[in-house]
This record gives C-alpha cells, structure tokens and sequence, in this order.
C-alpha cells in the first residue's frame, strides 16, 4: 500500500498578505496559537476573515490550507479516502490530514455548510487530545504543536436546519468581525484597490448607508470586498457609477426597487 | 270502456259507476249528452249525468229528447233553477198525470223570469247600459290622466327637492370659493355650474371634492373637466350613483381620477423612497402620502409624508428627483431629531446648557 501526501509546501505564503488589523485580533490569534487552541472566526460576508487568516498563517510562519466547506463535504472529504491507481490501491490524504501532519493552519471555511459527521472528527482535534481518528487506516495522528484548526463561522446564514451545535461552538476561542470603521475601511480601500482618499471616502459612505438596509430586504450589507472590486474598476478607468452598481448594487440584491434606491444612494455620491 | 280525447272534459262529471249503468250501445250518446249540457254551466253536467242513465234505461229516446229540452230552457233562463229542475224531472215524468212535469217546468220558468219589464224600467235599463258603454270607453284616459298626475307629482316633488338643494348650494358655496386657489377659480366655477345644471344636490357633492382635487393638484384643469364630463354621464343614467361619483364615493370615480392623473405617482415608487429614506437615515422610516396622514402626525413619528404625486416638472427623471429631494430632506429630519424637541425637554436642556457656558 502506498501513501501519498500532498506537497504541503505548495501551501505557504511567500508575500505577506495586505492586513489591517481592526482591533486586538492579531494578538488574540497569536496567543490562542501559542496555547494551541482552536479558533473561530465569526462575521458577515467580505469583511476580511479569510485575509485574517491568511496573513496570521505568514505571520506566524505556518502553511495554510484553505478548505472551503459546502453540503456534499463529507468527513472522508477532510481525513482522507482510499483511491484506485493502476493497480494499487492508493491512499490519499484529506487537506485536514495534511495539515495535521505538516503542523500547518487548517481553515474549513463556513464549517456549517459541511455534513454533520465531519464534526465527530473535528472534536478531538479541538479539545486536549488533539488527535485525528482516521478510522478507515485504525490510525491515530497526534496533531504536532504547530498545528492549529480555525473555523469561519457567519451567524447571518443560519437557520433552524443549519447551525453549529454548542458542543461544537464551545470548543474555540472565538473572534468576532465586522465591517471596519470607516477610517479603516478606507484606508483598506486606498491599498487594495489603489484609489484617491477621496474616491476611498466616496465608497465608504455608499456602504454605510446601504449597510443601513440589512433586516430591510438586504440579507446582508455591502462587504468590504465588494468595495475593493469596486476601487479596482475605478482605478481602472470604469465610470464610478457603473462600476458601483456592478460591485455594489447587482450583486447583493435581484429586487428591483432595492436596486433602484441604492443606485440614488450611489449617485449621492457620484 | 275507456274515455279518450274525443270525450272532453266529460270524464269530469260522469263517474265510472254511472257510465256502467248505461247500456253500452248508449253509452256514446249518454257522453255526448252530457257534454253538450254542460256547455251552459258544468253544475248541470254532473246532475244531468247523474239523472240520465235512469231515463235511458228506459229505452225512451223522446223523453230523454224531452227531458234535455226543458232543463236547458230552464238553464238558459237561470242556471240554479236549471240544476234543481233537472234533478227533479225525472221523477215528476214517473208521475200518474202527464202533464205534471210540463206544469212544473212552466211554473218555474216563468219564477225565473219574473214579468215583464215596463216602460221606464227598459230605458233605465238602457240609458246604463249607455253610460256603462261610455264609462268603459274613458277607462284608458282616466288611466293615463293618473298617470299623468303621478308623473307631475314626482316632478314637483323633484322640483322642491332642486329648490331645497340649491339653497343648500347657495349656503355652501362662498366659504368653498374662498378656499379656492384662485389659478383654478375659472374651471372651478364652469364645472360646478355644469352639474348644479343638471343636479343641484350632485353639484353640492362635486364642489366639495372638485376643491380638494384642484387645491391638492391632484388633476390638471383639462383632468378636472374631463372628470366632470365622465360624472355628468354617469350622472345622467342613474341620479344616485352619479351623484355618489362626484362625492368620489364610487370605484369607477377613484379609477378615472386615477387615469387623468399627470405626473408621477408617490404609490409607484413608495417602497423606493423609503429604502433610500431608510439607507440614509439609518432609521426605520415609513413614507405617507398627504392624502393618508393628518396635520398631527406629519412630525410625531418616523414618517416622511409626500404629496400622493408629483407634477413639478414635465419628466418622469425630473419628478422623481423631486421627491428624492424631498425624501432627502425628511430623512435628515428624522436623523438628526428636528421634531423630537419637547417642552418637558426644556429644564434638562436649560441645566446642560448651564453646565457647558456657565460652570
């Protein structure tokens, strides 16, 4: 029998990652990293939890893999699963496996969306065992110092069929986003998205008051990341208008009146 | 036996047992007999068929012959007497004296009869039966003369009833003009005459509605005359409903006032304006139209209250940047608390004042 693990090199940022931080969130990661616990990242859509983690992972100089979790995800998915090659029967280990192994950063982001069995095998990797059960092998990994599991959790998608369980919540240490200040936000815009301050203000204050629609039809606000495409098309060349309501308008919402009134909120400001 | 078509309405008076004591060779006759009797009244039929099976028993066709004629000529002179003289006939002809039926059918005829009218009894006989004649003839005038009155009657009913509400016109008018916006004075004042016109108490309606229409700009001159015109039809079908049309009491009224509308209406783009309200405020506001919303409520709570329509400019683009305006404005109001001021406020904001200039 063979094992093959991926090359868990191909993981590590070599360019630090654009991160401002929004408050004591740096230090929070970097001291549940020390005590080797898991973390939890909860926040809307685009207000930086992946940017977080990924410049945590150069910062602390760990590889990072990134497993964006959706319905079909399964525990075998994460852990690892027998495959045929030619003749021989392969196994191939899951991305939680890998990172396990190498003492990387695991990420499953939006964890909520997986199948429910993938938490039986998250468990003893959150408390003080610290183990992976890979049940198909009989085989138990003793998760290195190093290894560290963060989860992104948005508490806007959930509903009576999809949430995660206590059980499961009270294992990490959890970190709390939002949109940034509109200060910050602004800043952020002007180094991503490479604009004026003043465009970077523009932007901001669209966000604010469309922001300010959440719980009226908008199931979430306009995220930072939709502004920063919205920066890019500005800065490169796309009227400001046009490149707010494909950035900031058409894609958060299909109701017509909706997108009406945010485009008079844009055009406030442009 | 049985009776078919041919026999009319025979079967009615003759029972089936007395058929059966008819000989059966008799039996078309017997029917035919009682028929043609009951022709004079049908009270005679049923005693003729009761009485005659017993004289054709006799095989005697002159006295059944004999028997039919006296009951019939006493039936012609009076029916009751004709019954009571056929049930009797039949056994006076069994009498010794043959002559006794004949005596006791004269008797009765001639007490029918009664004898012979005089002189002046025949000319008042006739001289009614003239008027009798005359009055049948006037019958259909009279009728229509009562008609008539019961047509004239409702006119002066009418009549009165225009009077009463013209000076009801007359009262309420002038404190209604003196509302008026002078720019419509013109098409106010030819519109009113048109209804009080045709229907005074209609045009009492009208001059109430019609003021608020044009003093609230809700329809154009042209609106407001087409408008009437639509009524006056209306109007002239049915005097309630039209009169219900100008109180704008009907759906057909609110639909053609809806259609002669310019502008741009606050209902078509409400749900915008107060997104765009909401974004900027940052509070949950509600938009009213000045048609919903009473002079107290307008600055009491989160609410921007607008005109229900928006004639400003010619173009859509242009009245619907006036409303933003507008929705712009109410949004800061309720931001930034413009109304939220109360006299109890006053100590509190007197001692905060003192502590900022004075300590």
């Amino acid at each position: 029998m063979v094992v093959e693990s991926q090359r868990v090199e191909e993981f590590r940022l070599t360019k630090e990652p654009y991160y401002l931080p929004l408050g004591n969130e740096v230090e929070l990661f970097e001291a549940a990293y020390h005590a080797r616990l898991p973390v939890m990242l909860k926040g809307p859509t685009g207000c930086g939890k992946t940017r977080f983690v990924e410049h945590m992972s150069w910062r602390l100089g760990r590889t990072l893999i990134t497993v964006a979790c959706h319905e079909d995800l399964t525990a075998s998915d994460l852990v690892g699963k027998y495959m045929l090659q030619n003749d021989a029967t392969v196994w191939q280990d899951g991305p939680l496996t890998t990172a396990v192994k190498s003492g990387g950063i695991a990420y499953l982001d939006e964890v909520v969306e997986a199948r429910k069995d993938t938490t039986v095998v998250i468990h003893p990797l959150t408390d003080d065992r610290r183990v992976l059960p890979i049940e198909k092998k009989g085989e138990i990994v003793q998760a290195p110092d190093d290894f560290m599991l963060v989860i992104s959790y948005n508490p806007g998608y959930q509903s009576v069929l999809k949430d995660l369980k206590h059980s499961t919540k009270q294992r990490f240490v959890a970190i709390e986003f939002d949109y940034p200040k509109p200060d910050l936000e602004e800043t952020i815009l002007q180094e991503e998205a490479s604009i004026d301050a003043d465009t970077a203000s523009k932007l901001v204050k669209i966000a604010e008051k469309v922001r300010n629609l959440r719980t009226h039809g908008l199931e979430e606000g306009v995220s930072t990341r939709l502004l920063v495409y919205a920066g890019q098309l500005i800065a490169g060349g796309v009227e400001p208008l046009e490149a707010c309501a494909s950035t900031i308008c058409r894609p958060i919402t299909d109701d017509v009146e909706m997108q009406r009134s945010i485009i008079e909120i844009i055009a406030t400001q442009f | 036996m049985t009776f078919g078509p041919n026999v009319g309405n025979v079967g009615m008076y003759v029972a089936r047992e007395m058929l059966a004591a008819v000989p059966e060779d008799q039996r078309d006759a017997y029917l035919r007999m009682v028929e043609g009797i009951s022709d004079l009244k049908y009270q005679l039929g049923v005693e003729v068929a009761r009485q005659l099976p017993r004289l054709l028993a006799q095989s005697d066709p002159e006295l059944v012959a004999r028997y039919l004629s006296q009951v019939t000529a006493v039936a012609k002179l009076g029916w009751k007497s004709g019954v009571e003289v056929a049930k009797q006939l039949p056994d006076l002809y069994e009498a010794p004296d043959g002559e006794l039926a004949d005596n006791y059918v004269d008797i009765i005829e001639h007490a029918t009869t009664g004898i012979a009218e005089d002189a002046e009894t025949t000319q008042l006989s006739a001289e009614l039966a003239q008027l009798e004649r005359e009055i049948q003839e006037m019958e259909p005038k009279v009728k229509r003369a009562q008609e008539l009155r019961t047509q004239l009657a409702a006119q002066d009913r009418r009549d009165e009833k225009r009077k009463k509400h013209a000076v009801e016109l007359a009262a309420a008018l002038p404190p209604l003009l003196a509302r008026l916006r002078p720019k419509h004075r013109q098409v106010y004042l030819e519109q009113i005459q048109k209804i009080a016109g045709a229907d005074p108490e209609a045009s009492l309606e009208a001059a109430d509605t019609l003021l608020d229409l044009l003093n609230g700009e809700r329809v154009s001159s042209d609106g407001a005359a087409e408008w009437v015109s639509r009524g006056l039809d209306v109007l002239e079908r049915n005097k309630e409903v039209g009169r219900g049309y100008f109180r704008l009491g009907s759906k057909y009224s609110i639909e053609v006032l809806e259609e002669l509308r310019e502008g741009l209406a606050l209902k078509s783009i409400a749900r915008v304006l107060k997104l765009y309200a909401t974004a900027l405020s940052g509070r949950d506001v509600a938009i009213r139209s000045t048609e919903d919303s009473n002079s107290l409520e307008i600055y009491t709570v989160d609410h921007i209250v607008l005109p229900p329509d928006m004639r400003v400019f010619d173009e859509e683009r242009q009245n619907f940047a006036a409303y933003k305006v507008a929705t712009a404005q109410g949004a800061g109001r309720i931001e930034f608390g413009t109304y939220q001021f109360s006299l109890d406020d006053i100590p509190e904001t007197v001692d905060a004042i003192r502590i900022k200039y004075w300590s």
